[in-house]
């Protein structure tokens, strides 16, 4: 035997190993294991797409359990915060579903649309699962929807807006383009999401006018298919010093008392950064006076806060930015751009040099924000320092008439109180004060303590600038905040601020029980 | 020595005092629960109110699966208990499967009756059925596999070249072999006859395999002489396979392949080797083969091209999380395009896919874990056979299975690229079921501790290796 295996291992030229071969059990052994690590990969991908990508993948329009709902289902209604019916669905006599809207522009942006032709876009998009019945049930839902042999269990979704305050805001604006959100800062529940113009969005789901009522839309220079208010980025000007204010304060970068002694001399020079000079002069009645915090922002100096931006520096006040939600999509029941403080790329954390960065502390530069975070901002400092999550759904309504809220939660906290009240206060000071008054006093609530701040957007070459006005009232336990944008309509002061002052009076009236 | 002599039955090797099988009977009553079950839930979603359903065609399989079990009992198998309850679960899954899919999809017309998807499926489970049970019966040696490994080769290899000349084409894979009105794909019987071929060579070579290198310089290879044989076998099979574009039989075979040389040798610059050899031939692939290519792409991003190429990867992914943990439900899910369900070639190729959206996470995990038992307790016969070539065929055996259901699982979840073979069991398809009935009936012999011993270590033959420094030593 041992002569016969030593045979066979120089016959193969090999080294004269005992050739003995090994025990088979060992190897079945590890093959069963690596057998059961490939079924533990399995299972694994399996979960994932079964648990983690559940419900992206039920509700892809390209599903065909989507596809079918259009045929099978009715889907559920939009009502706002006081059941007013935003959207419904109706079976025509020859058995096609039709979507039928309230009639108002302001809801095309909003409610988007649920066509045959050209499928869903906006909310009706965002809550078509739990629209058609195929989301927003938990697994004790589905257990019993088993047991009932339905497959879609359509629910109505209901919205924090008041259609009141909605279509008021709407007629304010007019013919101008621009954006107003309205949103309550204690809760994070979107009062009005106004974008103009707009567009009624039964003129695309109607399947008569459907076909041309998209080609005008998507044609128009004024594009009223893109919703401004969560995708429309614009230069912020003067409001986003709101922003550098939380980064100063809150990084301890500057106190409310701080003040800079070359201001008033650089008011008429100009502020000379690296070989550029940022220039104000807006407001010569200060004249000697170094302004501190509150009577900067008060009239707005350009000067003082470029001081604070470079005091405060790139990487923090963008990061601090980021805290309010720049810098990312901001979660919401809508797509949303992304705001930014920078362009990006440069060495300052993002800033490619101290000019931008100066320029962007007050607005300028490569600043770019949607209404939506700038009435965030404005939320955040109503409410405290803590910014609520922003929610245009505030529950849903299944079939039974059983109400399913969305409860609020706060999603970040930007800053402490103590700075937020500073912040607030300055204001406040904005809107009423004696040198406040020729910038934001048109957004002062009449009898209602009102804290705002203007924006004057400028765009460079010859056209009109952005008009912006963000502001909450009343200032100590806010109801509500707003964000308004006009473009290319003027300075904030005359345009913006009047709008918002309208939208904020209003709602507080209609809370009293009154009318707009 | 007993006094008792052995009773004339068991002279001729066939026990016939009857041995209880607890076991097996405890499962398949609760597999027949569960089954019948399931055709009442599927039966009352069709409905719209508590109902039965139509029973027969299930009461027909667990009709064959009882008396396959009683056949068991009779003769005193001392066999496996657990494989049999495993394999009736999966196959009546299959069969509540076929029975929820529109019947139209597979027609077939048999003496003047057209037969719908799961009539065909129960007649091809009961067919399968029988072969596994009189496999399991009446095979009470090996020496019919043992000693005819090259011959077994040789058939192997004039069914693949049947199909070369006569093969018919099923999507543009060159698959099916047809006898008259009967077609099959014969890469199924191959896997089987594969594994026969190789737990024999491997078997009797295998000290060689794992102990000796060839010489090359300072380099010290693996003994490729003794490695001729197999890599000569398995590249015929690769190679027509490759022409037939059955890529899913190709990638079965060469890991079985692996697996079964590693557990022969316990080298595991073997399976490296194997590993990178795989590797290279699938970069050729990919560049000759636009289906390989168009493969691998889909894999990497089926929502390149979601109305084309990546369709049915998409929608078997959609098919996915529309189940979710709990499933829709048999018969709720699975919504149809016009008259046909939305995952094309859904009852073979895509059937894990169908289970996962109506019986949801718990029960495609619950097949898997079929799967796992049937790798388990074949391994387990493996390990403790009573020589290599028992051993080597029971694990070959079971990496036929649990391998083959691993690739089309993966490829049903994006986990791997797609290749269209079947789901062991659980998919339409007589040559599967068939092949795959083969393979359990052959394990079941195996397990039996009443079985024929193996025959003594026989003098070893001169294979194909050079013989020229014999006797140095």
């Amino acid at each position: 035997m041992n002569l016969r295996r030593r045979a066979a291992a120089t016959r193969t030229g090999g080294a004269p190993h005992d050739l003995v071969a090994p025990r088979i059990g060992r190897s079945v052994l590890q093959v069963a294991l690596a057998l059961g690590l490939a079924y533990l990969l399995i299972g694994g991908t399996l979960t994932y797409w079964q648990v983690v990508r559940a419900d992206a993948l039920t509700l892809d329009p390209a599903n065909p359990l989507v596809q079918a709902a259009r045929q099978s289902t009715l889907p559920g209604r939009i009502l706002d915060s006081r059941d007013t019916v935003l959207a419904k669905s109706v079976r025509l006599a020859n058995g096609t579903v039709v979507r039928q809207y309230l009639a108002d522009p302001s809801l095309g942006p909003l409610l988007g649309y649920r066509s045959a032709q050209f499928g869903t876009a906006g909310l009706e998009a965002a809550e078509n699962g739990v629209l058609i019945g195929l989301s927003g049930q938990s697994e004790a839902d589905l257990l019993l929807r088993k047991l009932q042999f339905q497959l879609y269990r359509p629910q109505d979704v209901v919205l924090g807006i008041d259609m009141r305050l909605q279509k008021d805001a709407e007629q304010l604006m007019g013919n101008r383009r621009g954006a107003v959100v309205a949103i309550d800062p204690s809760t994070g529940q979107i009062l009005a999401l106004v974008s103009s113009p707009g567009f009624d969005p039964n003129q695309v789901a109607s399947p008569a006018t459907g076909a041309a009522a998209f080609g005008h839309l998507s044609t128009d220079p004024a594009s009223p298919l893109l919703d401004r208010a969560t995708q429309g980025l614009f230069v912020p000007g003067s409001v986003f010093k709101l922003v550098t204010s939380i980064a100063g304060l809150g990084s301890g970068a500057i106190t409310a008392q701080t003040t800079y002694p070359d201001q008033p001399a650089e008011e008429k020079t100009g502020f000379l950064v690296d070989g550029y000079r940022v220039i104000d002069g807006h407001h010569p009645f200060t004249d000697g006076t170094a302004l501190d915090y509150t009577q900067a922002l008060e009239v707005s100096c350009n000067i003082y806060f470029a001081h604070v931006g470079l005091a405060v520096g790139g990487p923090a006040l963008v990061q601090w930015a980021a805290r309010l939600g720049f810098g990312a999509p901001i979660p919401f029941d809508l797509p949303t751009a992304a705001s930014q403080v920078t362009g990006g790329g440069g060495p300052l954390g993002g800033f490619k040099d101290q000019v931008e960065l100066a320029n962007a502390a007050y607005g300028q530069a490569e600043v770019l924000v949607t209404p939506l975070q700038m009435a965030l901002v404005a939320a955040a400092i109503a409410n405290g320092g803590v910014l609520m999550r922003p929610h245009l759904v505030i529950g849903t309504r299944d079939a039974a008439g059983t109400l399913h809220p969305v409860a609020p939660a706060p999603w970040r906290t930007v800053v402490d109180p103590v700075i937020a009240s500073t912040i607030a206060n300055a204001m406040q000071q904005a809107v009423e004060g004696a040198w406040g008054i020729p910038f934001a006093g048109l957004g002062k609530v009449p009898g209602v303590p009102t804290a705002g701040k203007t924006g004057t957007a400028q765009l460079g070459g010859t056209g009109e600038p952005h008009s912006w006005f963000v502001g909450f009232a009343p200032v100590q336990g806010a109801r509500i905040a707003v964000a308004v944008l006009l473009e290319r309509a003027g300075s904030g002061a005359t345009e913006a601020a009047p709008l918002a002052s309208r939208v904020m009076a209003d709602y507080l009236a209609l809370q009293q029980g009154g009318t707009p | 020595m007993n006094a008792i002599a052995p009773s004339p039955a068991r002279q001729l090797g066939f026990a016939v005092r009857p041995r209880l099988r607890r076991r097996e009977l405890a499962l398949l009553a609760i597999v027949a629960g569960a089954l019948v079950l399931g055709r009442a839930s599927l039966a009352s979603t069709l409905a719209g109110h508590l109902a039965l359903g139509d029973l027969r065609l299930l009461g027909l399989y667990l009709g064959g699966i009882a008396a396959v079990h009683v056949a068991f009992v009779l003769t005193g198998r001392r066999s496996d208990q657990i494989l049999l309850p495993t394999v009736a679960l999966l196959g009546g899954i299959s069969l509540l499967v076929m029975e929820r899919l529109p019947q139209g999809l597979v027609v077939q017309r048999f003496v003047g009756h057209d037969l719908g998807l799961a009539q065909l499926q129960v007649g091809w489970l009961l067919l399968s059925l029988a072969l596994l049970a009189v496999l399991a019966v009446v095979v009470r040696s090996d020496n019919w596999l043992r000693l005819y490994k090259y011959s077994w080769a040789a058939a192997g290899i004039a069914l693949l070249l049947a199909v070369f000349v006569f093969g018919r084409d099923v999507n543009g894979a060159q698959l099916d072999l047809c006898l008259g009105p009967v077609c099959g794909q014969p890469s199924e019987p191959l896997k089987v006859i594969l594994v026969v071929f190789l737990a024999g060579y491997l078997a009797e070579n295998r000290e060689l395999l794992a102990g000796a290198s060839t010489r090359l310089g300072p380099l010290r290879l693996p003994p490729l002489p003794y490695l001729a044989p197999m890599l000569a076998m398995l590249g015929i099979a690769l190679a027509v396979v490759g022409f037939q574009h059955d890529l899913g039989s190709a990638l079965l075979y060469f890991a079985v392949f692996l697996f079964l040389l590693y557990i022969a040798t316990a080298r595991v610059s073997y399976v490296a080797l194997g590993l990178l050899l795989f590797l290279a031939g699938s970069a050729v692939l990919y560049e000759i083969y636009p289906v390989v290519r168009l493969r691998v792409d889909i894999w990497l991003n089926p929502w390149s091209d979601p109305q084309g190429a990546g369709y049915q990867t998409l929608r078997a992914l959609y098919a996915l999380g529309t189940g979710g943990i709990l499933g829709t439900g048999l018969g709720a899910g699975l919504p149809s395009v016009g008259a046909t369900p939305a995952i094309p070639v859904i009852q073979s190729d895509f059937v894990f896919a169908a289970v996962a959206e109506e019986m949801g996470l718990l029960g495609a995990l619950a097949v898997l874990a079929c799967y796992l038992v049937i790798a388990e307790r074949g391994l387990r016969i493996a390990a403790t056979a009573q020589d290599d070539f028992r051993a080597l065929l029971a694990a070959g055996l079971t990496l036929v299975v649990v391998v083959q259901a691993a690739i089309i699982v993966g490829g049903n979840i994006k986990l791997v690229p797609l290749t269209g073979i079947t789901l062991p069991f659980v998919s339409y398809g007589g040559s599967s079921l068939v092949a795959n009935a083969l393979v359990v009936g052959l394990l079941l012999a195996l397990s039996d501790r009443g079985v024929e011993p193996p025959p003594p270590p026989r003098p070893r033959r001169r294979v194909f290796g050079p013989g020229t420094a014999e006797g140095v030593a």
